[in-house]
């Protein structure tokens, strides 16, 4: 704590100028390519050789950012007080942060490889404010970053002096190179890319295949009669190679992200440290966690694995919450992880999706949808485009039968647990997705009926978290209200704070 | 009656658990939201709901005439007869569910304070009722529009934390009202924060 004089503004190491070029790049790379255009005004009109332009165009360019970071750099200054940490950066927007200790959520620092040589992290400060208002520490010492994670967490009321004592850091979870490939492979982004990608090779495998008719290789394809065959066979093993290729890249990405990950538990916090290149530590305070889930998507229920993530209060827009991710764990790992989080409060729970403990809900909820978005609609388009189109038009009859397997797989994925401090939620279409909270946890509550689950005694009932909200569909109207006041009265009872 | 299951659910973990923050206590002792006395919104907010729907529809019949006269216009150099009294039928049919709209949804609204939290109510096709305890409360925020005013009427908003709409609206109440619920709410939310 010494290390941190409480007076003075001061700078972070020069080599802070690394994490704006970074940034500049980012820029460059996002939105700010036309910020060159008058460099390349300038190459166009120089006269010279093409080399001399070359070289000109890039010591320019290098000329311009460097030293851009370094006037960031030179403008950046930072104090710790007391209570917060103030910054104030800017070369011609000036901007002043005073980011109070109590605010932050966590701190996470990122290490890349030449920060790690001279032992400098960057610190990201995770605060419950708008998301816009994030502050940075570039390069500064490991050994500060750490004494400033010990005040932040001395200066957190909800820490008391036992917890303390005990803070040593235990390990939770490592993870191995196989665990990387699993990662990789059963990232949500490789399946999007290849969802979005596969019109896309379409055109490519027609686009070859014109090319082949056209080209020399016809006579000996055709001489051997697999034209067709051929074309066929080349857009497969298109498809196959753009597949592995992506599957590579999502294992490379893994292992850039997630190498050597480990988990381990201090006290209060969760921190997680993983990374190739540059190393990421992460950390949230087990009491700021908000609700757990547990995500199995088709592949990895394949491995037999879950991925975990833990979600912090969010602000402004839905989905844009703080959130603490277990990359993979074991079905074995869980429970213990969710002891970790929910601590004696909330044992006897199970986020394992194929639990006992799950209740369905109402049966009512497929009629309800397959009345609403397949029988209704397919009518509906059967009976507009028959006048049109005649006796074809019955093909969207097709809808109903697909409609209604897609209706009792979600039906069947629906499920809940509530125990006497939180409760579990299930729900899925091609995977699971278990979600627990703690009851006192909970901001507000509404439980809804349609004049349909008011004649079948059922309701909708919607749990607000911090971090967003939770909706359980089609459960008996007594039991909705009576978990509805249940709740209403843990989280009127609770004197602990929510966040 | 509630649920039975959840009853034994929530009395089992109760028996694990009595060495914990809480007494042991059954469903049958919660007090329920069900029991409250419902608030009515103010008399005038059905009266404030009709002006406005009144001063719509005043712009349709506006609309609906000068769209009328052009026709009648661009279709009479033409020589062509064709009337377009048909299109006197869009008032009617729109007129009927917005000017009978608030007299079937405003009975519909209510609210209820308890000593912890608050509970609304509204919907006719679709039922909610929603409960928000006072110590989940971030800031309370009262507003009324121009027409509003006119009628003596306010927006009461509630927010809590997170980003999935975050807020309770309850609009509808007299301005007098408002601002009790408002006191009355901060109040609780300051007591609740001292608690902690």
């Amino acid at each position: 704590m010494s290390k941190t004089d409480r007076k003075r503004w001061r700078h972070t190491s020069p080599l802070a100028a690394i994490f704006y070029l970074g940034r500049i790049f980012k820029a460059i790379g996002q939105n700010a390519v036309q910020s060159f255009a008058p460099l390349a005004a300038f190459l166009v009109a120089y006269e010279g050789n093409l080399m001399g332009k070359i070289v000109f165009g890039i010591a320019a360019f290098v000329v311009i950012t460097v030293s851009g970071a370094v006037i960031r750099y030179m403008f950046f200054r930072y104090r710790i007080t007391n209570d917060s940490v103030l910054i104030r950066e800017g070369v011609l927007k000036k901007t002043q942060l005073d980011i109070k200790f109590d605010r932050i959520q966590a701190i996470n620092t990122k290490q890349n490889l030449i920060f790690r040589a001279f032992d400098l992290v960057t610190v990201e400060f995770d605060t419950a404010g708008s998301a816009k208002q994030e502050g940075h520490l570039p390069a500064i010492k490991s050994a500060l970053a750490s004494s400033l994670r010990e005040r932040i967490r001395s200066a957190d009321r909800s820490v008391d002096v036992e917890d303390e004592l005990k803070a040593e850091s235990r390990s939770l979870l490592r993870l191995d190179n196989r665990d990387m490939i699993r990662i990789g492979l059963s990232n949500n982004r490789a399946l999007i890319f290849l969802a979005l990608l596969s019109p896309l090779i379409d055109n490519l495998a027609n686009r070859i295949e014109e090319t082949i008719d056209e080209s020399s290789l016809l006579a000996i394809l055709e001489g051997a009669g697999f034209a067709v065959a051929g074309g066929i066979g080349l857009a497969i093993s298109i498809a196959i190679l753009v597949l592995l290729l992506l599957g590579a890249a999502s294992v490379v990405g893994a292992f850039l992200r997630y190498h050597r990950f480990e988990l381990c538990t201090e006290g209060d916090v969760l921190r997680s440290t993983g990374g190739l290149l540059t190393r990421h530590e992460h950390s949230v305070n087990l009491a700021k966690i908000q609700s757990l889930r547990a995500i199995q998507n088709p592949i990895l229920r394949l491995f037999g694995r879950f991925r975990l993530r833990a979600k912090q209060a969010s602000s402004g827009k839905p989905g844009k919450g703080k959130q603490f991710i277990i990359p993979i764990c074991e079905p074995d790992q869980l429970p213990m992880l969710e002891d970790e989080v929910f601590g004696e409060e909330f044992k006897e729970f199970d986020l394992r999706p194929r639990s006992d403990s799950f209740r369905p809900i109402a049966k009512s909820y497929m009629r309800s949808r397959v009345v609403l978005t397949g029988l209704s609609p397919a009518f509906v388009a059967t009976s507009f485009f028959y006048l049109i189109a005649g006796p074809i038009s019955l093909v969207f009859l097709l809808w109903i039968p697909l409609n209604a397997f897609g209706v009792w797989t979600k039906y069947r994925k629906f499920g809940f647990t509530v125990a006497g401090n939180g409760m579990v939620l299930r729900k899925g279409f091609f995977g699971y997705q278990t979600t627990a909270f703690l009851h006192r946890k909970v901001q507000r509550i509404s439980v809804t009926q349609t004049l349909l689950q008011e004649r079948r005694g059922l309701a909708t009932i919607r749990f607000y978290l911090a971090s967003g909200s939770l909706r359980l569909p089609y459960v008996d109207f007594q039991m909705a209200k009576g978990l509805r006041d249940y709740v209403l009265y843990k989280v009127e009872s609770s004197r602990r704070a929510w966040h | 009656m509630p649920d039975p299951n959840l009853r034994i659910m929530i009395r089992l973990s109760h028996r694990n658990h009595s060495m914990f923050e809480n007494a042991e206590i059954t469903i049958d002792e919660l007090p329920r939201v069900d029991s409250v006395d419902w608030q009515g919104m103010d008399p005038k907010f059905a009266r404030r709901k009709l002006t406005e729907a009144a001063i719509g529809f005043v712009f349709t019949l506006i609309g609906i005439g000068t769209l009328q006269t052009i026709f009648g216009v661009a279709f009479a150099d033409e020589g062509m007869s064709i009337s377009f009294g048909w299109l006197w039928l869009v008032p009617v049919l729109v007129g009927i569910p917005i000017f009978s709209w608030p007299l079937i949804s405003v009975p519909k609204k209510g609210y209820a304070v308890r000593d912890k939290d608050i509970v609304y109510k509204s919907g006719v096709f679709w039922r909610t009722v929603t409960a928000v305890p006072f110590n989940r409360i971030q800031h309370v925020e009262k507003s009324s529009t121009p027409l509003d005013r006119r009628f003596n009427i306010a927006t009461l908003q509630l927010f809590t934390a997170g980003g999935s709409g975050g807020d309770l609206k309850i609009h509808g109440l007299s301005a007098k009202t408002a601002e009790k619920l408002r006191t009355f709410i901060l109040n609780k939310v300051g007591l609740s924060v001292e608690q902690d």
